[in-house]
């Protein structure tokens, strides 16, 4: 990250980002019909120098933070961006082998060279995602590409079950009476104004075990007070509240969810962040490939400015969506907020963390939706002994991790969709909920492309907690589970996770930058019969993005892959030289 | 925490030993200073730039107890703290690190991985030699070289290495991907013209919009060049030293010892020298390494331990040298025989014009000679000079360059505080919490300054900038004050009033260390600021908020250039601005004062060695009773010296536009100058030509046969700041070493010799030229250098005062002023005459100012491939201006003042307000100065270069 860049940034302002000039520019630009391939490039190119000027940054600057996306147009056409059809090629949408179908239909509609390809749509409960003019298509809907096409019918037929194993549901929970559900914060905010009284709340916090559901597991409390303490506490200090919401893990849509059907709970979550630390402003990022969370997002938005407007609530707090471009790495909270700045989104170092030094170069809360979602329960009923929020949801859990999680239930289950579970609750249990697998399955990929995969005969062990993942070698992450089936190719797979690693690597370590492409090369070529893999190269390999990345996304890859070498050894050995071979130097 | 805990010396375990720690350092650090033997390798890591943490080489065990777990951390950005165990060499670690190394070299053509050791090996071949890489297991894969377009050298050629431009070279097939470079280029120069486009493994370096060097805002500072640790961003002359060197090394591999050491002394390899000396460009005081080889420069570098520069220096400086063996340089002595300058003999040349001396003044005295010295040459140079005119010749009429840049900041800091030198030193930058510029453009003219202002307004340091100019920092001001042309005065009174009516002054500082504060604001207060802000045409809100911000910040730091001093007002601006540092009490301390930027590298230094005419060495009156006896006491002049008592100059001389005056009229009748080229350089070229011309006696000191030199009678060649050694003093008065890095070229002298043998031919016996001596006896005269020797200066040069110990001083006037009280002046705004009487005919101002390729009248830039990057002065034209005159962009333009008239080509630019023309001086086929005036400062006689009133039209 540069200083420099943060803080050219920061005399603009989150309402005039580099970055969303250049999203809404491109979107300007894909309206230039006819206009010559060649002339579009330079009218491109002379509105980043005009940008370069303006946030008195390197014309550089600006094309090398633009050219970080799949989404922003270069003005040539050799870009991913502005397609026609985006196909998905997620790893849910791969296993459950629905893809070619879809490209073949979308290829005929408009023609090869108007067809992308995206990440993850968020459909994978029923698989067989796209896009077409910035809406997402699953499931059925690639029966009427005709009727999307010419406007008659532009609906998704989408459909997926959402279910809870809890009494009383805390992220499922319907919000019927939006003014309602905020005086809550009237209440707390009037009540609790003193540096001591904010901490008084923020130990309530800390008590209810409340832990990033991003995939870390850091105590939010903690987060939230060490934000507060920084600067002081101080009505001038300029702080941010950011919700990651870039879920780009594959197989993942429980924040799609939250955002689409339970925006409130999340906006509430900001509001008591902004609350707790002195932060003003809210800042949601949101992937460009969930638009419509983005448009209900909006619009619970306006409903809580219409609250402000009306007076049901006293604040000063104010929301800003930031639009995703197409970039995994922006789930990383520091590559995604310097993808805020208009900065190219490689991952910065640690310290200073973002609680430190984050948007803006100012003291920044990151986290996840689904965190922001568990608050409003969390300090419901504060001052009742038995029933207090708080106490409810330490209840939950297993001490460590307490509260509920949202799981994700790809296209392989019978009853596909989200499952709000208690912390604890046994896997066997929700794959018994969700009706067991339509077919048959070899391991379950759980917690995204960095998550482990879980053989069958391991499924007995696990809970749903931080814990029990990491003790059993797996990895809670975001708790999305992908059936593989039978018929993938373990092999096929992990050149699959490879792929995913190099293609959405940042570039930034060498690790991950090289080693997921060497990764890549290694399995292909085995693959395709010309070179057996040489298990010590690859051990090497795998130690060194493990223990050297930057991130978790090359620290993190090889926890997946070790599970599928370790638990399908005998599926993947053809591939390699065998270990005498190795050891005599032999091929 | 009690006291004593608090004291306790924190430490950590490095492989097992204690070693303490220092607050905030990360574990690299922390490593490397406790013990240079188990060296952490790095690639990304630049000690000048931010912790990065790409490359992961440096990474290490970390223990919180001795025999605790033990996690692999990046030891560039994870600090250190109390207690840890630091393993840096264990086993998986150095697996680690070369299975990484490794993963490089796999995307790196195969020549890239070194056989051995040796002194030519770039910095990432020892890495991989270190970490004992010897081969990459990875069948040939993908290579990111291969995404990497073509690029058009100037032959029109399609290259994967972009040469298309003079200096910088750019090689990605080297490239591995560390991006010292684009943080070299934002985090030190603070130009981001190298950014990386693409992700992943496709990353690439780029130049602006992927364009190539040459069509980039590249401005070649070089230090991305400086930092790559591949040579995958290089130069022209870092790749001929390269060469150099392997070539060097394949000698000593192919054959034995022996026969080595026989070529060896046989010389024909002679081994690369590294010479460390001080750019000779500007008053920054860059220090520089240069390369030599069998007396060829090879190339120059900016040593990073450096406390001026730390590594880093401008394209001037660094590439900006081919000057000095030009094949325009002069060879010998030449004298003017029937009317043509004709070559001779150094012995017949010094004959020749101490007859010529002698004869003029024993006809029409001592006063009917003067002497212009030179502040691109050394302190022993330039108090050489002086000596010879006083103490030989018997005048005062000696001067420098200073007359028309900075004597208005020496008097006027004189006149305020005691001392007309900078109050702080520029590293205070760091610590400052305001900037205040005032007319100057530092990134053009004082690049490595104005890259450290440019990075501190980067990071969020609000910065006032007072200029008719929107310069590259005027970009970045929270508040830029764009004044016409010539009204300083005015803006600067305006502040004070806001300051004062706004109740921000600091009384306490006020009533304890200032004197005339009272009628100072009585007069203040007394102003018309509508009628102030009509005069200056600019919006009286917009000062106002300056004037607050800069009033309450904490430390304020003030700088200034020739935008202030070359005006008819100049040395009352320069008093206005003290005004402003003294309301606020914005001196004394780190982080604060009153700082010029002064222009030469040497300008210092000449006046400190008493080329003026109103101070000798020292800044000791020539009118007073007691500092003349000292003088003579310390130049040992007795009644019966061969120089005796009773010739001895008692008035002030003549300044340099007296001097002129005084050629015209027939009073002065021999003139010595050394090393300026007043015919270029100096304003209405008419005037300064004839006044030549009518001189009996003009001797120029010269490296090249410059405008003044081709009007000369004798000319002596000297030579560059490359040839000799001395000493030059810097804008924050650091005296820093000037080493020889060559000889001087055949046929030339160094000045200083040029001076002794002329001071012996004229009958005085001055000892041969010796920085080290003559440093001595500098040190006997000017008290402020009585504790420099030559050897005490080490590498980085001490700042006077220096005390008898050999203490320096960063910060002047920290408890009292030189002159005891800080003195307020109070003076109106006047408008020049050059507007009042021109202003209907000519009803344009115009002003000048350098740019960043070129120095003062291009003598050396334009010997370089600087002039190939810009190769002409061309004229600003406000856009609303061009349209009014039917000009349009890069036209040719008639520009005319009183004086004369020059034809040069428009530009149309936002940069200059309505009404305001600019342009550069650098060239002498335009001669810009045949349109400016003679109007002077009135105390100084400082030009009024800033105003010119002119008028123009398309041709």
């Amino acid at each position: 990250m540069s200083k420099n860049l943060s803080q050219l940034a920061r005399r603009q302002g989150i309402d005039n980002t580099l970055f969303q000039q250049l999203v809404f520019s491109d979107s300007v630009n894909s309206g230039l019909v006819n206009v010559d391939i060649d002339n579009s490039a330079d009218v491109v190119k002379q509105q980043r120098k005009v940008l370069a000027k303006k946030f008195l940054m390197g014309e550089a600057v600006v094309h090398g933070a633009a050219s970080f996306y799949d989404f922003i147009d270069d003005g040539t056409n050799e870009h991913n961006a502005n397609k026609k059809a985006y196909v998905c090629n997620g790893s849910s949408c791969l296993c459950a082998n629905t893809q070619a179908t879809v490209k073949e239909v979308l290829v005929a509609q408009f023609g090869s060279q108007n067809v992308g390809h995206v990440t993850c749509l968020g459909r994978c409960a029923e698989n067989g995602a796209f896009q077409i003019n910035g809406n997402n298509y699953s499931g059925s809907d690639i029966t009427k590409v005709k009727q999307i096409t010419d406007q008659s019918s532009t609906a998704s037929n989408e459909s997926f079950q959402v279910q809870t194993t809890l009494a009383e549901p805390i992220l499922t929970a319907k919000i019927t009476d939006v003014a309602k559900y905020y005086q809550l914060f009237d209440e707390l905010s009037k009540q609790f104004v003193t540096k001591n009284e904010l901490e008084h709340l923020l130990d309530k916090l800390v008590e209810s075990g409340l832990r990033g559901r991003g995939g870390a597991g850091f105590p939010t409390g903690v987060k939230w007070r060490s934000c507060l303490e920084e600067l002081g506490f101080n009505e001038q200090s300029e702080k941010y509240i950011v919700c990651n919401a870039d879920e780009g893990d594959a197989g993942a849509f429980s924040d799609r969810y939250l955002l689409e059907h339970r925006p409130h709970a999340v906006l509430f979550g900001m509001l008591m962040a902004g609350l707790l630390t002195g932060a003003k402003t809210g800042v949601l990022y949101i992937r460009a490939e969930y638009p419509e969370a983005i448009k209900q997002t909006k619009q619970a938005i306006s409903e809580f400015d219409q609250l402000i407007l009306n007076k049901t609530i006293l604040s000063d707090f104010r929301f800003k969506i930031i639009k995703g471009a197409g970039a995994y790495i922006c789930g990383e909270e520091t590559a995604l907020l310097r993808s805020i700045e208009g900065q190219r989104p490689v991952v910065s170092v640690r310290p200073p963390f973002p609680t430190q030094s984050g948007l803006f170069g100012c003291p920044t809360v990151v986290n996840n939706v689904e965190t922001f979602g568990s608050i409003h329960f969390i300090f419901s009923e504060l001052n009742s002994e038995q029933n207090s929020g708080v106490s409810k949801y330490k209840a939950l859990g297993n001490g460590k991790s307490t509260g509920s999680k949202l799981v994700s239930l790809d296209g392989a289950f019978v009853h596909p969709g989200i499952i709000e579970v208690a912390m604890g609750t046994r896997l066997t249990t929700i794959i018994e909920l969700a009706g067991g697998f339509v077919k048959g399955i070899k391991a379950l990929h759980i917690g995204g492309p960095l998550g482990g995969v879980v053989p069958l005969c391991e499924i007995e062990k696990l809970t749903i907690d931080f814990e029990s993942f990491s003790d059993n070698g797996f990895l809670l992450g975001h708790a999305s589970i992908i059936g593989i089936p039978q018929s993938m190719k373990m092999i096929d797979y992990i050149a699959h996770l490879f792929e995913f690693t190099a293609l959405e690597s940042c570039g930034k370590c060498y690790p991950c930058q090289i080693g997921s492409v060497r990764g890549q090369e290694m399995f292909e070529q085995a693959i395709t019969g010309k070179q057996s893999i040489n298990p010590e190269l690859l051990s090497d390999l795998l130690e060194t993005m493990q223990l050297g990345s930057l991130c978790a996304l090359g620290g993190g890859v090889p926890l997946p892959i070790n599970n599928i070498l370790t638990y399908f050894e005998n599926e993947v050995a053809p591939y390699f030289l065998s270990k005498k071979s190795t050891a005599t130097g032999e091929q | 925490m009690s006291l004593a805990s608090q004291e306790q010396v924190q430490h950590a375990f490095l492989n097992g030993v204690s070693y303490p720690i220092e607050q905030g350092e990360s574990i690299l650090t922390f490593s490397r200073r406790s013990n240079t033997e188990h060296v952490v390798p790095t690639l990304c890591d630049d000690s000048r730039l931010e912790p990065y943490g790409s490359c992961r080489v440096c990474c290490v065990d970390v223990a919180l107890v001795a025999e605790g777990s033990r996690k692999v951390m990046a030891s560039c950005h994870t600090p250190i703290n109390h207690g840890m165990h630091i393993f840096t060499h264990s086993a998986r670690i150095e697996k680690l690190r070369k299975n990484i190394i490794e993963l490089v070299l796999s995307d790196l053509p195969p020549h890239t991985l070194p056989v051995q050791q040796s002194t030519s090996n770039t910095e990432f071949e020892q890495v991989v030699l270190a970490t004992g890489v010897s081969e990459v297991r990875f069948t040939q894969g993908r290579q990111s070289v291969a995404t990497v377009p073509l690029t058009f050298n100037q032959k029109g050629e399609a290259s994967l290495c972009d040469e298309s431009h003079p200096y910088m070279r750019m090689d990605l097939s080297l490239c591995i991907d560390c991006n010292r470079c684009v943080r070299a280029c934002d985090e030190i120069q603070g130009e981001q013209v190298l950014s990386v486009a693409g992700r992943g493994f496709d990353t690439r370096i780029i130049k602006g919009q992927d364009v190539s060097f040459n069509d980039s805002d590249c401005v070649s500072c070089g230090a991305c060049a400086q930092t790559c640790p591949t040579g995958a961003i290089s130069d022209v002359f870092r790749q001929q030293l390269t060469k150099v060197q392997r070539s060097d090394q394949l000698s000593k591999d192919q054959y034995s010892k022996d026969q080595y050491l026989e070529e060896q002394r046989s010389t024909i390899q002679t081994p690369i020298e590294k010479i460390r000396t001080i750019c000779s460009y500007c008053g920054v005081g860059c220090n520089l390494e240069v390369s030599v080889q069998n007396n060829k420069i090879l190339s120059i570098e900016a040593p990073k331990e450096a406390a001026v520069n730390s590594g880093h220096t401008c394209l001037k400086g660094r590439y900006a040298w081919r000057f000095y063996d030009h094949k325009d340089r002069l060879d010998s002595p030449l004298v003017k025989i029937d009317g043509k300058l004709t070559k001779v003999s150094w012995d017949y040349a010094f004959e020749y014009v101490a007859k010529r001396l002698t004869s003029i003044k024993s006809k029409h005295g001592s006063d009917a000679i003067a002497g212009i010295s030179s502040a691109r040459c050394t302190n022993e140079e330039n108090f050489l000079m002086q000596k010879m005119m006083r103490v030989v010749i018997g005048t005062n009429n000696i001067d420098c360059c200073a007359r028309v840049c900075h004597s208005p900041t020496a008097y006027g800091m004189q006149k305020s505080f005691g001392t007309g030198a900078a109050t702080n030193s520029i590293d205070d930058i760091k610590q400052t919490e305001f900037i205040l510029l005032i007319g100057a453009n530092p990134t053009a003219a004082h690049p490595v300054t104005g890259a450290k202002i440019k990075q501190k307004v980067m990071k969020g340091t609000p910065l006032i900038v007072i200029d008719p100019i929107k310069t590259e920092l005027a970009r970045f001001a929270n508040w830029h004050i764009q004044l016409r042309p010539g009204t300083n005065v005015a803006v600067l009174n305006m502040m004070a009033y806001f300051i004062i009516s706004e109740g921000l002054i600091d009384q306490t500082f006020i009533n304890e260390r200032t004197e005339e504060y009272q009628s100072y604001c009585q007069a203040i207060m007394a102003l018309n600021i509508d009628n102030l802000a009509n005069i200056a045409g600019v919006d009286k809100n917009l000062v106002k908020q300056a004037a607050v911000a800069y009033a309450k910040a904490n430390n304020a730091m003030s700088f200034h250039g020739l935008g202030v001093t070359e005006h008819s007002q100049g040395s009352r601006a320069i008093m206005c601005i003290a005004d402003l540092v003294l309301l606020t009490g914005n001196i004394g301390r780190q982080g604060v004062g009153m700082n010029p930027l002064r222009g030469q590298n040497n300008v210092q230094g000449a006046a400190d060695m008493g080329c003026q005419p109103h101070q000798g060495a020292g800044y000791f009156s020539v009118e007073d009773t007691d500092s003349i006896t000292y003088y003579q006491q310390h130049y040992q002049i007795t009644k019966n010296s061969l120089v005796n008592l009773s010739q001895w100059p008692t008035t002030v001389g003549y300044k340099i536009p007296e001097m002129f005056n005084a050629a015209l009229s027939g009073d002065l009748k021999a003139l010595w100058i050394l090393g300026e080229d007043v015919v270029q350089t100096d304003p209405n070229q008419h005037h300064v030509v004839a006044s030549l011309a009518n001189l009996d006696l003009l001797i120029v000191q010269e490296i090249f046969l410059s405008e003044t030199a081709k009007m000369a009678d004798v000319v002596l060649p000297g030579t560059t700041f490359l040839e000799k050694n001395g000493t030059f003093t810097n804008g924050e008065r650091r005296v820093q070493k000037v080493n020889a890095a060559v000889k001087p070229r055949t046929g030339c002298k160094t000045d200083g010799d040029i001076i002794v043998e002329m001071m012996n031919a004229l009958g005085f016996p001055q000892a041969p030229y010796d920085a080290e001596s003559m440093l001595e006896e500098i040190s006997q005269v000017v008290p402020f250098f009585s504790g420099i020797t030559w050897k005490n200066l080490g590498e980085n040069g001490l700042q006077w005062p220096v005390e008898k110990n050999g203490v320096d001083t960063k910060i002047l006037h920290i408890n009292t002023f030189k002159r005891g009280l800080g003195k307020f002046h109070f003076y109106e705004f006047e408008e020049s005459r050059e507007i009042l009487e021109n202003k209907s005919e000519f009803p344009f101002i115009l002003t000048t100012s350098r740019n960043l390729e070129h120095y003062n009248a291009g003598t050396m830039t334009r010997r370089t491939s600087n002039e190939s990057l810009v190769s002409e002065d061309v004229l600003l034209v406000n856009p609303q201006d061009a349209s009014s005159k039917g000009i349009i962009n890069k036209s040719k333009v008639r520009l005319y003042s009183a004086r004369g008239e020059i034809t040069l080509t428009a530009q149309i630019s936002d940069k200059v307000k309505k009404g305001v023309l600019f342009t550069t001086f650098h060239f002498p086929e335009l001669m810009i100065n045949r349109v400016t005036g003679d109007v002077t400062d009135k105390h100084t006689k400082c030009p009024e270069y800033k105003v010119v009133a002119v008028a123009i039209e398309k041709t």
